[in-house]
């Protein structure tokens, strides 16, 4: 008597759990073929078939050599050592080279003196916009199409080309830099700097608002 | 006597149902969205993760998941099937937060901090965070998911079950 009234609810339940087993694989089949159509007709979904980090490095390297301070997540200057040995080994691997702040402002007033000089800011377009280096060009590395026709052909002309980010755990910098290696121009004229517009700013000197060369500097030494 | 007491705390429990359902949901909507309109910001922060190395796999995880996320919140906002969506969701969120608990841990030997110090993006939708807050709100997600996959929650469905409601 007592089993006859267990075995119908241990069978429901079973039932029941089966049901909610389909009806999680229905779920995720659907919700998988709504996402990629999402990211199909999204304006800014990515392109499965392209391969963003050309560079092919273990992001988590540095990401772990630059961590964690609460300094560092917090955008200001870290505290710990700079990682700049490991990520100037690194590059050297790739035939990039690293450059400090010190060598950036130099090669800054040098871009001024004469030509051949020349920034590329490989962040995307609002960070361009909120303020870069003066005169630098903007090429987001993830949508180097757009950039190529304006890019590329300064970049040929030029005898040396200072790419950067953010800085710290970025390496947009390093993308941006093997992506034009990868389109031809030597890596000898490629020069990576790594601590990018956050050493920048810190160190107080000019950026430009906006657009290139729109005149609209800012200069945190006032 | 007996009866209303009963009656009160499964006004209760339903109440609480009907809330975690409409929170879980919330949360994934969000989240998700906010990934989906960020996607390449997204697909750097997965590539930390070293899951593959593999572009096109991990273009497919980083593309996808945001909307699939957004989706399960729409199903649960909605209430249709939800235990369905909640044995989804919680069956995601445990990989993901091993993911993120390994990532941490990796971070605070590199750092040498007290591991509740470790503060990262982990590519939850959130932004930077604390890993012990992290770790917190994601059991109390995978807690509401294991909720509603128990069978509560089932007023103002639009379709609690796919086989009827």
């Amino acid at each position: 008597m007592k089993d006859d009234s267990i075995q119908p609810v241990a069978t429901v339940r079973r039932r029941t759990a089966g049901g909610v087993l389909l009806e999680a694989v229905l779920v995720a089949v659907i919700g998988m073929a709504f996402a990629f159509a999402a990211n199909q007709m999204s304006p800014c979904g990515l392109v499965l078939a392209r391969n963003y980090f050309p560079t092919g490095t273990n992001n988590s390297v540095r990401a772990v050599a630059t961590a964690i301070s609460p300094a560092a997540t917090s955008g200001a200057s870290p505290a710990s050592p700079s990682p700049a040995q490991p990520l100037a080994a690194e590059l050297k691997q790739k035939g990039l080279q690293l450059i400090d702040g010190r060598r950036a402002i130099q090669l800054f007033h040098e871009s001024h003196l004469k030509q051949g000089v020349i920034f590329i800011d490989a962040r995307d377009e609002s960070h361009y916009r909120d303020g870069h280096i003066p005169g630098a060009y903007e090429f987001d590395p993830y949508h180097p199409e757009k950039y190529f026709p304006a890019v590329l052909p300064v970049c040929r002309a030029a005898k040396q080309i200072v790419v950067y980010c953010n800085g710290g755990d970025c390496d947009d910098s390093e993308t941006a830099a093997l992506l034009l290696r990868d389109v031809g121009i030597p890596n000898q004229k490629l020069f990576v700097y790594g601590d990018g517009i956050t050493e920048w700013t810190n160190n107080r000197l000019p950026i430009e608002i906006g657009a290139r060369n729109n005149e609209n500097l800012r200069n945190l030494k006032q | 006597m007996k009866d209303g007491q009963s009656s009160r705390n499964r006004l209760i429990a339903d109440t609480f149902s009907i809330l975690a359902r409409w929170l879980l949901g919330a949360a994934f909507l969000y989240l998700g969205l906010n990934k989906a309109f960020n996607p390449i910001e997204f697909l750097k922060l997965t590539r930390q993760y070293d899951i593959t190395q593999d572009a096109l796999l991990l273009n497919s995880i980083a593309a996808a998941l945001p909307w699939f996320e957004a989706f399960c919140g729409l199903l649960l906002l909605a209430g249709v099937a939800v235990r369905g969506t909640a044995l989804t969701l919680a069956v995601m969120l445990v990989p993901f937060t091993l993911l993120v608990l390994h990532r941490a841990l990796l971070l605070q030997a590199a750092s040498h901090i007290p591991f509740c110090a470790v503060s990262f993006d982990c590519g939850c939708g959130a932004g930077v965070e604390f890993i012990c807050r992290k770790l917190l709100e994601n059991f109390v997600l995978f807690a509401l998911s294991v909720w509603l996959l128990a069978g509560r929650g089932r007023r103002f469905c639009a379709r609690y079950s796919l086989a009827g409601c």
